[in-house]
């Protein structure tokens, strides 16, 4: 007998969505979303374009990053505040 | 002052220089110098190898909290400082992009929210939960319409998102933090965590798709 994961439904999918595109879920529970989604078409596909809009809202948003002008005045801080306690 | 040769005799090895500055490529030489005079001691090496790599984290995280640079420098400052100061309270083996945004957000709370103009966020209570791929699936079921939506724009929607919503969203999305996490640095159980998250993409999502049928790059499908 192969090891199958248990049977689940759409709608039990959707619920799961999120939680299995962040890797949240347990093992168990993943590999039955993992098998919805390989037999069924629409799912998959909705799985897919979330897991794009996600990817997008990561990629967009991190491109931003701290002034170098705050590094170098934090460093300097840094070296005021090991100085002070050498 | 302490000399170069008292420094590297003191220290009995010449890494001074090779750990934070070799990252931060337009430090001045005037800095790699003194941190070598001064030879580091250990809790700055370890704050500068762990902790400073975070630093464009802990900013955004302060820049979409406060929704200003100069108060979010500020806040990233302190949070840093106040970081380095309570070096012995951080777990190692703990997540320290979790404990410095929690930092961040504690001094946020206590210093900054009450100042704050609170902009006009949108009510995302009645917002339809569905997700959009049925509003695209005839014309783009792969999401490339997201492409076309500038990075202020996202900023911006994420920005109008209510605070608690924002706050998952930020954490999780962009700061790649667990649920688990998630729940402490915001202090709410990881099923509202959950649910904030859920209802904080999907509403985001429609403003987005909002967005991108009001400039053209989509149309909003008639089925």
């Amino acid at each position: 007998m192969t090891d199958r994961a248990r049977e689940i439904d759409c709608g039990e999918a959707a619920e799961k969505l999120y939680e299995y595109l962040d890797q949240e879920l347990d093992a168990a529970t993943e590999a039955a979303v993992k098998q919805h989604l390989e037999m069924c078409a629409p799912c998959f596909q909705v799985f897919d374009f979330e897991k794009t809009y996600l990817k997008f809202i990561e990629t967009r948003a991190r491109a931003q990053g701290a002034p170098e002008s705050l590094k170098r005045k934090l460093l300097d801080q840094l070296f005021r505040e090991g100085s002070a306690a050498d | 002052m302490v000399t170069f040769q008292r420094a590297f005799a003191h220290n009995g090895r010449d890494g001074n220089c090779k750990h934070l500055a070799l990252r931060i490529p337009h430090l001045s030489d005037d800095f790699r110098c003194r941190s070598a005079m001064t030879g580091g001691d250990d809790k700055r090496r370890a704050f500068e190898e762990t902790a400073l790599p975070h630093l464009d984290a802990v900013y955004r995280f302060g820049l979409r909290l406060t929704g200003n640079t100069a108060q979010a420098e500020d806040l990233t400052q302190e949070t840093m400082l106040k970081a380095y100061r309570s070096w012995h309270q951080f777990r190692p083996g703990t997540n320290i992009r979790a404990w410095l945004l929690t930092i961040l957000r504690n001094n946020f709370i206590n210093e900054y929210r009450k100042a704050k103009h609170r902009a006009e966020s949108v009510d995302i209570s009645d917002v339809e939960m569905r997700s959009v791929f049925h509003d695209v699936a005839e014309t783009d079921p792969e999401g490339k319409f997201f492409e076309q939506i500038v990075d202020q724009e996202v900023l911006d929607a994420i920005d109008r998102l209510p605070e608690d919503f924002k706050e998952a969203l930020i954490l999780s999305d962009i700061e790649g933090l667990h649920y688990q996490e998630i729940a402490e640095v915001t202090g709410v159980p990881v099923g509202t965590v959950k649910s904030r998250l859920f209802r904080a993409r999907r509403a985001l999502q429609k403003e987005l798709f909002e967005y991108a049928v009001e400039m053209g790059y989509i149309k909003r499908s008639t089925l």
